[in-house]
């Protein structure tokens, strides 16, 4: 039987009886959950939220099941569809603090072209889109984001494409926030997020995480140790840096900060009147 | 009550906003864009709001994201659209999301004819989605009848929380008829039941009550509910398990089976004295109504029997219309409800009469149809 | 009846750290991530076969929670002690 009484600071943000959580030993996911439940615990704690007003939407995938390890209204859909799901919540009840977990396939793959029109528009929600470069939940194929050459299962000679920079193409649209952090900068999860929870219209944070079990060990990283101290080799924190600089790649090294901080009149307040 | 004058569309758009809608999400597509249009005009005047998206998967996602939210929500569409939806539909109904998709039904497959009409999409319509389940699907046949099973069609997935379908077509849709329009009051509307305040003790969103129907928690009222898309158990916590499997998805089928009788709608005519019983439904059930009353006047013994309701049918109530000796299935597509008509009378002589016809088919062509049977 | 979460629980001077023994699947990252060592691989076997850290250097600690921070199973936390 799982453990249900509240012990860690946090696990009166989680819904304990499924506490451990499914994914592996060493998984990001985790780190970040726990960075993303302090920086919310810390605005509700600020009374500027109201918990029973907090919404989580996730796709389908490791980082969508996020949503239904944490104690709020939740939503675990269908694989691609978390952000048309949360504009139909956030537009119909706009009360609603939407929060969309997904991992790079179903935010950026599959459900790419939502990500695209919901950043377009402004929309009042934060999608918090987890790089792990791989399809985790499925063992393994090859990603938008997977970087050129690495093999996978579905790329056994290496992967001829070129990956997806979400950072470069959501900073490009009409989005208020932009910011990458690492799951090996927890703190930076954190203040990002934090930071976002305080604004309106379409937040974007892409969190680059580690898979140690399906990525890490097909790359030659043995354990979630060598996983997280090669990714954290690679993290560069610049002082809000430009979109050209929001560089991920693993040779040359991954830009995290706040690329983009816009205060545009969000989609929810130009249908209110409040602004146009 | 007020008499006007409009077409198929624009009483869907109506019968929407009698039944209390709140929230549109839908994407263009001939022939359905009026009802968008028309609502893009007066759902903001009755508070609603409505989003053109990004295509129809997004919109019916949105939807079903916009029911939760508390708001009666809808989206219409037509086959090509209405095909991208399928997934979205199995989302609604494992969830038990109440939300009404229209699909106002044109010549397929693909592209097909955009602009003409069709009733091909009748079995795609039950079946759309992967799993088991059951959508109920209204089918009405004039302006006046795609008002008032809109809000039928409303009134349905509220009670059941479930999504339901109404199929229109191309020729309903631009059809322009008298319209009787009813205000709040005149007609019964149905909204979903919710839970009273929250208790702070965990609460199951997916706990039925006797008629198997869960009260709906909906979205920022405090209940934590876990809206999930896995195989769930009562709290909505994935179980993958036979028990757990067969309860939910024999519960939210036998949901709508146990109101057979609200869900299930009929038109019988001239069935006492039937020898041939014409079974037809939507625009075509226009003419073969008209080539009924023409068999009469020849002196054959025609009886008329119209399904409103397409999906979930009542074969007891079927089978007790008439004791035709022939039945006669008149459709525009290559003979489906014809199916169902054929193994709910297997002790009868039933043929499919299907038409295939671009436009409305004339009651000269269901003459020519139903002839080589009589 | 309620489960009990067993903890294996440190403190010495200014700072407490627990782990909740359960929860740990001993990936290792607390104490790659402790700047100072506090904390070292134990011989405890959890209900799942994981051995979780134990913090042996407590009285070295200086509360920076980066173990609590980069912890992905919510299995280690630090208090201050007044």
């Amino acid at each position: 039987m799982a453990v249900t009484r509240q012990i860690h600071p946090l696990d009166k943000h989680l819904r304990l009886e499924r506490i451990p959580t499914l994914y592996c030993p060493g998984c990001g996911l985790g780190i970040a959950l726990g960075a993303l439940l302090r920086a919310l615990d810390k605005r509700i704690s600020e009374g500027a939220i109201n918990p029973d007003k907090v919404l989580w939407v996730g796709g389908i995938g490791c980082s969508s099941r996020m949503v239904f390890y944490v104690n709020y209204d939740a939503a675990h859909v269908i694989h691609g569809r978390a952000i048309p799901f949360a504009l139909g919540a956030v537009l119909a009840n706009p009360d609603l603090l939407a929060i969309v977990t997904g991992g790079d396939g179903d935010i950026a793959g599959i459900g790419g072209n939502h990500l695209i029109h919901a950043a377009r528009r402004n929309i009042d929600m934060i999608v918090l889109m987890f790089t792990n470069f791989v399809y985790a939940m499925t063992g393994g194929q090859v990603a938008p984001t997977t970087p050129r050459g690495v093999s996978t299962t579905t790329t056994p000679r290496g992967n001829p494409e070129y990956p997806v920079n979400a950072v470069k193409l959501v900073g490009s649209l009409n989005a208020n926030y932009v910011a990458r952090a690492s799951v090996t900068t927890p703190h930076y999860i954190e203040q990002f997020f934090y930071k976002a929870l305080g604004m309106r219209g379409f937040r974007f944070i892409e969190v680059v995480s580690t898979c140690p079990e399906i990525y890490g060990r097909h790359i030659g990283l043995r354990d979630p140790v060598e996983m997280y101290s090669e990714l954290r080799k690679r993290i560069k924190y610049k002082h809000k840096p430009s979109l050209e600089e929001a560089e991920i790649d693993w040779e040359r090294g991954i830009v995290i900060g706040e690329f983009v901080e816009r205060s545009n009149p969000s989609l929810i307040e130009i249908l209110k009147g409040v602004r146009s | 009550m007020k008499k006007t004058f409009a077409s198929g569309n624009m009483a869907i758009a109506e019968g929407a906003l009698t039944a209390g809608l709140k929230f549109y999400a839908g994407y263009p597509i001939t022939p359905s864009s009026e009802i968008m249009e028309y609502l893009a005009e007066k759902l903001p005047e009755y508070g609603g709001v409505l989003i053109q998206m990004e295509d129809e998967i997004a919109s019916i996602n949105a939807v079903i994201g916009a029911s939760w939210a508390g708001a009666k929500a809808m989206t219409a569409t037509s086959g090509p659209g209405f095909s991208l939806m399928a997934e979205a539909i199995g989302l609604a109904t494992i969830t038990e999301t109440p939300l009404v998709v229209v699909n106002v039904m044109r010549a397929g497959p693909s592209t097909g004819v955009p602009t003409k009409t069709s009733q091909s999409d009748v079995l795609q319509a039950r079946w759309m989605s992967h799993g088991d389940y059951i959508v109920p699907i209204y089918s009405p046949w004039s302006v006046q009848e795609a008002y008032d099973l809109t809000i039928k069609a409303f009134n349905t997935a509220e009670l059941l929380r479930t999504p339901v379908v109404v199929l229109s077509d191309a020729v309903i849709a631009h059809l322009w008829e008298p319209l009787t329009l009813m205000e709040r009051g005149e007609v019964e509307v149905i909204s979903r039941k919710t839970p009273g305040d929250p208790t702070g003790e965990p609460y199951p969103p997916y706990k039925p009550d006797p008629d198997l129907v869960p009260p709906m928690p909906l979205f920022g009222r405090g209940f934590k509910v876990l809206v999930e898309s896995l195989i769930h158990d009562e709290r909505g916590f994935y179980s993958p398990r036979d028990d757990g499997y067969r309860s939910l998805v024999k519960r939210i089928s036998l949901k709508v089976l146990k109101r057979l009788d609200y869900v299930y709608e009929q038109d019988a005519r001239f069935t006492e004295d039937a020898d041939v019983l014409l079974v037809s439904y939507g625009s075509t059930a226009r003419s073969t109504y008209l080539a009924t009353i023409e068999l009469r006047k020849q002196g054959v013994k025609a009886g008329f029997l119209r399904l409103k309701t397409l999906w979930p049918l009542d074969d007891d109530r079927i089978r007790k219309t008439s004791n035709a000796r022939k039945i006669i299935v008149v459709e525009n597509n290559i003979g489906k409800i014809y199916l169902d008509i054929d193994r709910i009378f297997k002790d009868r002589e039933v043929y499919p009469s299907p038409v295939l016809s671009l436009e409305l088919p004339t009651p000269r062509d269901v003459l020519e149809a139903v002839e080589p049977w009589l | 009846m309620e489960a009990q979460p067993s903890l294996l629980s440190r403190t010495t001077g200014k700072y407490r750290v627990s782990v909740v023994i359960d929860r740990c699947k001993e990936c290792g990252i607390c104490i790659f991530v402790c700047p100072i060592k506090v904390l070292v691989k134990s011989s405890v076997l959890n209900k799942y076969g994981y051995h979780p850290p134990d913090p042996v250097n407590i009285d070295k600690c200086i509360g920076c929670r980066l173990c609590e921070y980069n912890c992905p199973d919510f299995a280690i936390y630090v208090e201050k002690v007044v």
